[in-house]
């Protein structure tokens, strides 16, 4: 599956995942002509080759495809629109030229390290997963700590169970999609572990991951003991009271040989940060127009990169525009700057675009603080949305008409979610 | 005397939260449900509730130590260990196309197949 590398490109996507394969697609469907995409492992496809249940694609295929099956369907259409695809390879530094050409510097196993120029790129790294370190839970350091999606390759892919008796810490979808894959492969998993009062993962990830299983959910409880010489052991788990503080006095010991931590996601934003792209303190990602542009004009953002999404659907739908727009600035088409400031108020945590322009039709982002219901979603003074509910596991996306924005005349936009009375 | 059965759905992200109403066999009513796939899963749970099944097997000659699979149709709900147990007793080669049928009939369910859900070439 190893694609040219020949420049110069019009369109250089740095990532092979869902995010990357649609923004080259986006490109190549603006018109670009040349589109290269570099990925580190060694195939593309991302994280959805180790995602191996289904569930994937009933927004954008309109039926239940499994990760692998969604990735090799984007894979394939790559290849069919003419793409370069490179494997087992890293951009390790982007270069700009005063005429605006960027000058990628790319290592590869195959064409070892060459710079190829392009006129547009685009960001689509992905995010990786908070750690250990990240929550500095106290105790030993034994083998048998991971993060949930580490634990999910060695299973799906290696061929390696990760232990035998498992306690998950979070429930993000990955720890839940994990609990029934282990229990699947003859583990046992004693018990998910959760923080906040309620869980991380989609309703229906609880329901047939754990709920099927007979796995319990304990919601406010926190992992506060890690045990165990050179193997885990053991770990200690506590009720967590008003500001997430253990009761220690409720302290329990739990058998176990293995902890996966599911606990958050950080879009890996190393590189953009090398380039002086501006981020979101929030989103980790960077910021971005409506075209999703970052504040490095030529560069674009998508995907998990841009913020952490919970459906790939929606990562393809964001990269498609992405790319497109890459693919259009290639070509020298330019749309006017924004002249609308997009901004989070109350209850919303972020929101994307950071900015809009009049004309144009907007796809909004957002997610929600706290879970709240039945609430209103209310975008300035040009319109109103009623939710049944909101939980922040669940990311908020509509619409902006052009009429609509037509009739706004301030320059900052504000959105809030507030309680509907029954 | 009717009886009330609470199901989440898992049609989608969305979860609605359904209430199916029934006396014996006899479904009542349906509420809670978005859309349509609501009500048809809250009958399928409450008459014969079936999941879908995946899990890998071992192959061999190819980049990867497992491949992907899925059963084409859904299984007892109370039966998916047993199908998983079953799946895992083969190993295949490579190379294998994605939807290729690696088991029929699984569990002498009739239309029940398991099939790769990604190509691995030889290597």
């Amino acid at each position: 599956m190893l694609g040219r590398m020949e420049g110069p490109y019009d369109v250089m996507v740095v990532g092979g995942g869902p995010a990357g394969l649609a923004a080259a697609i986006g490109a190549r469907d603006a018109g670009a002509r040349r589109v290269l995409v570099i990925d580190r492992e060694a195939e593309a496809g991302g994280i959805l080759l180790q995602c191996i249940h289904s569930g994937f694609g009933l927004h954008y295929f309109k039926q239940e495809l499994t990760g692998p099956e969604y990735a090799e369907r984007f894979v394939t259409e790559a290849i069919d629109h003419e793409i370069d695809i490179v494997p087992n390879s890293y951009v390790s530094g982007i270069g700009l030229d005063s005429d605006g050409t960027k000058r990628v510097r790319i290592l590869s196993d195959h064409y070892g390290l060459r710079t190829m120029t392009c006129r547009s790129v685009v960001l689509a790294m992905g995010c990786r997963e908070r750690t250990r370190g990240a929550i500095r839970i106290p105790g030993t350091r034994p083998s048998g700590v991971l993060t949930a999606g580490l634990a999910q390759k060695f299973t799906n892919m290696m061929g390696y169970l990760p232990g035998k008796k498992v306690a998950i810490l979070g429930s993000g979808d990955i720890g839940l999609i994990m609990a029934r894959r282990l229990v699947l492969e003859g583990c046992e998993v004693v018990g998910v572990f959760e923080l906040m009062p309620y869980s991380n993962g989609l309703t229906r990830n609880v329901v047939q991951c754990l709920d099927d299983f007979g796995i319990p959910l304990h919601l406010s409880t926190t992992v506060t003991e890690i045990m165990g010489a050179d193997r885990l052991s053991g770990i200690k788990v506590a009720p967590v009271g008003s500001g997430f503080v253990p009761d220690m006095s409720k302290e329990r010991r739990i058998d176990c040989d293995t902890l996966l931590l599911s606990i958050g996601l950080i879009p890996e934003n190393e590189m953009s940060q090398s380039l002086g792209i501006q981020l979101d303190v929030t989103t980790r990602g960077p910021i971005v127009s409506s075209t999703l542009e970052t504040s490095l004009p030529g560069v674009f953002a998508c995907g998990n990169v841009l913020h952490v999404h919970d459906l790939v659907d929606f990562v393809t739908g964001e990269a498609l525009r992405a790319g497109r727009h890459a693919g259009e600035y290639a070509l020298g088409i330019r749309r006017a700057q924004d002249n609308i400031k997009l901004v989070p108020g109350d209850n919303v945590r972020y929101c994307l675009p950071h900015s809009l322009s009049t004309g144009h039709e907007h796809q909004i982002f957002m997610r929600c603080k706290e879970p709240m219901k039945p609430c209103e979603i209310i975008i300035g003074n040009i319109m109103r949305k009623k939710l049944s509910f909101v939980v922040p596991a669940e990311m908020i996306m509509f619409k902006i008409k052009p009429d609509a924005l037509d009739r706004f005349q301030g320059d900052t936009l504000r959105i809030d979610i507030r309680p509907l009375q029954k | 005397m009717s009886d009330k059965k609470n199901f989440t759905c898992i049609g989608c992200p969305i979860g609605c939260p359904l209430q199916l109403t029934h006396e014996g066999l006899d479904v009542l009513e349906i509420e809670g449900n978005q859309c349509n796939r609501g009500a048809k899963y809250a009958q399928q749970e409450f008459r014969d509730p079936r999941r879908f099944v995946s899990t890998t097997v071992a192959i061999e000659g190819a980049r990867h130590r497992r491949l992907p699979v899925k059963v084409t149709a859904p299984v007892p709900k109370d039966r998916v260990v047993d199908a998983a147990v079953e799946i895992h007793r083969i190993k295949v080669t490579a190379p294998v196309r994605i939807g290729d049928v690696l088991i029929r009939d699984l569990l002498g369910e009739k239309g029940v197949d398991v099939v790769a859900t990604r190509t691995m070439e030889r290597v």
